[in-house]
C-alpha cells in the first residue's frame, strides 16, 4: 500500500509543480500589469526603464522586470532605500509566527467542534457553538483587538504591554500569544473551516463504507479518519492561508506588530511600489506553497488522483 | 477543484410542500434576521440618502463628549466631539452600499458570464477559468487591495473593482457546476430539438430559471464581503476620511478613548458591522440550505 503510493506521488508532485510555476507565472503578469498601468510610472522607479539598453517594448520591459525579481533583486525601498527582500525576510518571520499560531489556534477550537457536531448531529450545545463562531467571525478584528487589549492586558495584567518592536524583555514571548489569540478567533476563518469540516466529515459518515466498518465492529474513526478529517483539513486550512494573510494585515496594524502586513500598510501609504510588490509576491508564494502542500497530502491519502 | 454537486431532492412528498414548510427553524430564523438586516440597511441608507436624521452629523457639541446611549436627545449617545451617533451610523452606510452593489453586481455579471463559458464551451474555457480562479486566489485580498492603492489611488470604487473581480471565479465556478449538471436535463435537450436559439437556453432556461437562487445567494455573501473590506481600509486609513462618517473610520477614532474606559464610541459601529455582516452571512447560508437542498446532515 505504501509503496503504490511512492510513484504516484512523485508524477503528480511535478504535474503540481508544473501548475504552480505556471500560477506564479501568471502572479508576476498581474503584478507586473498593475504596476505598468499605474500612473507616476512606478516601473521607472524599479529601474527598469531607465536603464541603457533597456527594451520600451511592455514585454520587453516584464522581461527585464522578471530577470530582477528571479534574481532576487525587489529594488530598493522608495521610503527607507533598504534593499527589499532582505527587509521582508526579516519581517516576515513575524508574520510567519502570527499566521501559523493563528492556523493552529483556529484548527485546535474548530476540530473538536465539528468532530462533535459531525458525529452527534443538532445538538443544542452544537448549534450554539456554531453561532457562537458565527458571531466571532463577523467581529470586527480590529475591535475585537482593541477588547481583548483593554480586558487581558488594561484590566487583569495578564500579558505584558509591550509592543513586538520593543527590545527583548523577559516573559515577551506571551505577548504574541494576544495578535495570534484575535487572529485566530476572528477573521471569518473559524465559522468556515467549522462547517466544512463538519460538512465533510458527516458525509463520510454516511457512507456505506463506514456503515459497513460499525456492522463489523470495526472502528469507525480510522476509516473515517483519511477521507473524512485529513482531506478537508488540508484543504481548508490551504484555502485560508490568503485570508490569514489579509487578515493579518489589520491585526499587526491594532498591535503593531512588525510583520509584513504592517509593512504593506506603510507603503501603501507611502507608494512604496518596490516593497508592497515584493509583498504581493512573497504572499502569493506563500499561498501557492500551501497548495502545493494540500495537493501532496491529498494525493498520499488518495493515489487515484494521480489517475485522473 | 470541488464542482458543486446539485443535491436530488427525490422524496417527493417533501418537495411538493410549501417552501416554509419545509425548511429547519434554524434557516428560518437565519433568513428572518437576515431580511430584517437588509431592510434595516436599504431604509437607512434611503434615510441617509434623503438627509432624513434625527441630527446633523456632523454638528459638533463640545457640551457633550462621548455620551452614552439613551442620552436625551441622543437615542445612541454622542462622539469623542459630541456629533450624534446614530445620525452618523446611519450616515456611514452611504460609505459602502453603491460601492457594495457594484462590486456584487460586477462579480454576478462577469462570474455567470465565465461561468456560462466553462459550463457552456468546456474543454479550454474550463482550463482557463480554473486557472484564473487559481491565480486570483494565490492573492490575499487585503494585499492586492492595498497594491492596487499603492499604484493607482485610494479610492473605493477602484477597490470594489479589485473585489468584485477576484470573486468572479467562484461564481463563474458554482454555474459551471450548475450548467454540467443541468445540461443531460431532458428539458434543455427538449429545449434544443424545439429549436430554441442558445442564448435563450442559456439566458432563460439556465440562468433565470436554475440559477437565480445561486446568483442571489452569492449576492447576498458578496455584500458582506464588501462591507468587510470597506470598514477594514477605512479602519487602516484608505477609505472615507474622517470627517465623513464610515463604520471602520468611527470605530478607530473611538478607539482613542479606549483605555479611558470609553468603550461605546467605538463599539457602536463595531457592533452595527458585526450585527449587518452576520446579517448578510446568516441570509446566504439559510437561503443556500433553503434553496439549494444543502442539507447539513
Amino acid at each position: 500500500m505504501r509503496l503504490a503510493a511512492v510513484k504516484p506521488v512523485s508524477r503528480v508532485l511535478a504535474r503540481e509543480l508544473a501548475v504552480t510555476a505556471l500560477l506564479l507565472a501568471g502572479v508576476s503578469v498581474v503584478v507586473f500589469a498593475i504596476l505598468y498601468l499605474a500612473p507616476g510610472d512606478p516601473l521607472h522607479a524599479l529601474g527598469v526603464r531607465e536603464a541603457q539598453g533597456m527594451p520600451r517594448t511592455w514585454h520587453g520591459q516584464y522581461a527585464a522586470w522578471f530577470g530582477k525579481v528571479l534574481q532576487g533583486n525587489f529594488g530598493n525601498s522608495i521610503r527607507t532605500g533598504l534593499p527589499v527582500l532582505p527587509e521582508l525576510a526579516r519581517v516576515g518571520v513575524n508574520t510567519l509566527y502570527l499566521t501559523l499560531g493563528a492556523l493552529a489556534l483556529t484548527l485546535a477550537i474548530a476540530v473538536p467542534i465539528a468532530v462533535h457536531a459531525a458525529a452527534h448531529g443538532d445538538t443544542a450545545g452544537n448549534t450554539a457553538a456554531t453561532i457562537g463562531a458565527y458571531i466571532l467571525s463577523a467581529l470586527p478584528v480590529f475591535w475585537l483587538g482593541y477588547i481583548v487589549v483593554y480586558v487581558f492586558i488594561h484590566q487583569f495584567g495578564m500579558f505584558p504591554l509591550i509592543s513586538g518592536t520593543a527590545a527583548k524583555q523577559p516573559h515577551a514571548w506571551l505577548y504574541f500569544l494576544v495578535p495570534i489569540f484575535v487572529l485566530g478567533t476572528a477573521s471569518g476563518t473559524l465559522s468556515e473551516m467549522i462547517r466544512h469540516l463538519r460538512e465533510e466529515l458527516s458525509r463520510v459518515l454516511a457512507e456505506d463504507y463506514i456503515r459497513t466498518a460499525r456492522a463489523k465492529g470495526a472502528r469507525v474513526w480510522r476509516h473515517a479518519f483519511k477521507e473524512g478529517f485529513l482531506i478537508p483539513a488540508s484543504e481548508i486550512m490551504s484555502a485560508k492561508i490568503p485570508f490569514l494573510l489579509g487578515g493579518a494585515v489589520i491585526v499587526e496594524q491594532v498591535f503593531n506588530w512588525p510583520g509584513m502586513g504592517r509593512m504593506a500598510w506603510q507603503a501603501a501609504q507611502d507608494r512604496d511600489f518596490p516593497v508592497i510588490m515584493g509583498i504581493a509576491l512573497v504572499a502569493a508564494a506563500f499561498v501557492r506553497l500551501g497548495n502545493l502542500l494540500q495537493r501532496v497530502v491529498f494525493t498520499a491519502v488518495n493515489p487515484r488522483a494521480s489517475q485522473e | 477543484m470541488a464542482r458543486y454537486v446539485q443535491a436530488h431532492m427525490t422524496v417527493a412528498g417533501i418537495a411538493e410542500l410549501p417552501l416554509f414548510r419545509r425548511a429547519e427553524t434554524l434557516d428560518l430564523l437565519y433568513i428572518g434576521y437576515g431580511l430584517t438586516v437588509v431592510v434595516l440597511v436599504l431604509a437607512s441608507y434611503l434615510a441617509g440618502a434623503f438627509g432624513w436624521l434625527p441630527h446633523d452629523a456632523q454638528a459638533i457639541n463640545v457640551a457633550l463628549l462621548n455620551a452614552p446611549p439613551f442620552t436625551p436627545g441622543h437615542a445612541l449617545g454622542t462622539d469623542f466631539l459630541g456629533r450624534d451617533l446614530l445620525s452618523r451610523l446611519v450616515l456611514g452606510i452611504q460609505a459602502y452600499f453603491l460601492p457594495g452593489l457594484l462590486s456584487v453586481a460586477l462579480a454576478i455579471v462577469g462570474g455567470s458570464v465565465l461561468g456560462v463559458l466553462a459550463g457552456w464551451r468546456g474543454g479550454w474555457w474550463d482550463t482557463l477559468i480554473t486557472y484564473l480562479a487559481n491565480l486570483l486566489d494565490s492573492f490575499p485580498r487585503l494585499v492586492l487591495i492595498l497594491l492596487v492603492i499603492a499604484a493607482f489611488k485610494p479610492d473605493i470604487y477602484y477597490v470594489m473593482v479589485v473585489v468584485g473581480i477576484t470573486s468572479m471565479p467562484v461564481i463563474a465556478n458554482l454555474v459551471a457546476g450548475k450548467i454540467a449538471f443541468l445540461r443531460q436535463k431532458s428539458f434543455i435537450e427538449a429545449a434544443h430539438a424545439l429549436g430554441l436559439p442558445g442564448h435563450t437556453v442559456i439566458l432563460k432556461h439556465i440562468l433565470w430559471f436554475n440559477c437565480r437562487a445561486l446568483l442571489v445567494i452569492q449576492a447576498t455573501l458578496g455584500m458582506a464581503e464588501a462591507i468587510l473590506i470597506e470598514t477594514s481600509l477605512s479602519y487602516l486609513g484608505f477609505g472615507v476620511q474622517e470627517p465623513t462618517p464610515s463604520w471602520g473610520n468611527m470605530v478607530l477614532s473611538g478607539a482613542n478613548y479606549f483605555l479611558q474606559g470609553n468603550f461605546w464610541p467605538s463599539t457602536a459601529p463595531a457592533l452595527a458591522i458585526l450585527a449587518t455582516i452576520l446579517g448578510f452571512q446568516l441570509l446566504g447560508d439559510g437561503l443556500n440550505n433553503l434553496l439549494e437542498g444543502k442539507r447539513r446532515r
